[in-house]
């Protein structure tokens, strides 16, 4: 059965091509997209259920029972921010539920401080042709699906 | 049995390798001046871009290489952090030699 991929975020599908980051807008992390997400203070939420790979302020990974990796990015280069505006509410190693609040920031501080808050949400070890539904683009609320996983 | 002495080194981790791979492939251990792994990918900061070989760390099997100037990142997947720890180990290793 496909894996269902939602949205950690409220915002615009602007897809891996509106991201900044030659990184990322190559696929060169795997296929996915991105979410620009509404400039509020609020949560960024697991895409799928599974246990949190990796957690830091900027990024986290989480991985499906079933092995599926899947990366979100909270902005671009937001490493240099070293956790400033990002607070964690989950822990690394914690199994999450879809739609689980993981991260609490706001893209608009984010924006401020001079970084692109834009959310690459990424399949890891994933080919293109195996994801469907990856290229739409527009408004998405948080826990929508985003692209399916086959 | 003993293993034989001067059988060709089959890394024990194969991290190790590729570790070894990646710091060839940016120029060799001199080159590298700062190593960092973000998620799943290395920022690196090397002294001399021209020494970087991108088809060297292609066949270590990274995923792929962005370079501006000085500053390379490879990617490398969610082993990062693993894989930046034995870069880190080895250039201290290799430094201790001098």
């Amino acid at each position: 059965m496909a894996l269902v991929v939602g949205s950690p975020v409220s915002g615009t599908v602007v897809g891996l091509s509106g991201v900044s980051d030659p990184v990322f807008a190559a696929a060169m992390v795997g296929p996915g997209t991105a979410v620009d997400p509404v400039r509020a203070p609020g949560h960024v939420c697991a895409p799928v259920a599974g246990v949190l790979r990796k957690l830091k302020p900027h990024a986290f990974i989480v991985v499906t029972d079933d092995g599926h990796g899947v990366l979100v990015h909270l902005g671009i280069d937001t490493i240099r921010l070293d956790g400033a505006g990002f607070r964690l509410i989950a822990t690394e190693g914690d199994w999450v539920a879809a739609g689980e609040p993981v991260v609490a920031w706001d893209p608009a501080e984010v924006a401020t401080r001079g970084f692109s808050p834009i959310c690459p949400v990424i399949a890891l070890d994933a080919t293109d042709d195996v994801l469907s539904d990856h290229s739409k683009h527009g408004p998405v609320e948080a826990g929508e699906p985003l692209f399916s996983w086959n | 049995m003993e293993p034989e002495p001067n059988q060709p080194d089959q890394p024990a981790r194969p991290a190790l390798g590729k570790a070894r791979a990646i710091i060839d492939g940016l120029g060799g251990a001199q080159n590298i001046l700062e190593i960092e792994p973000c998620i799943t990918r290395l920022r690196t900061e090397v002294r001399d871009g021209t020494l970087v070989s991108e088809s060297a760390l292609k066949s270590a099997g990274v995923h792929g290489v962005s370079r501006r100037g000085t500053i390379v990142q490879v990617i490398v997947g969610p082993e990062a952090d693993v894989l930046a720890q034995d870069i880190e180990d080895q250039l201290a290793a290799e430094e201790d030699q001098f």
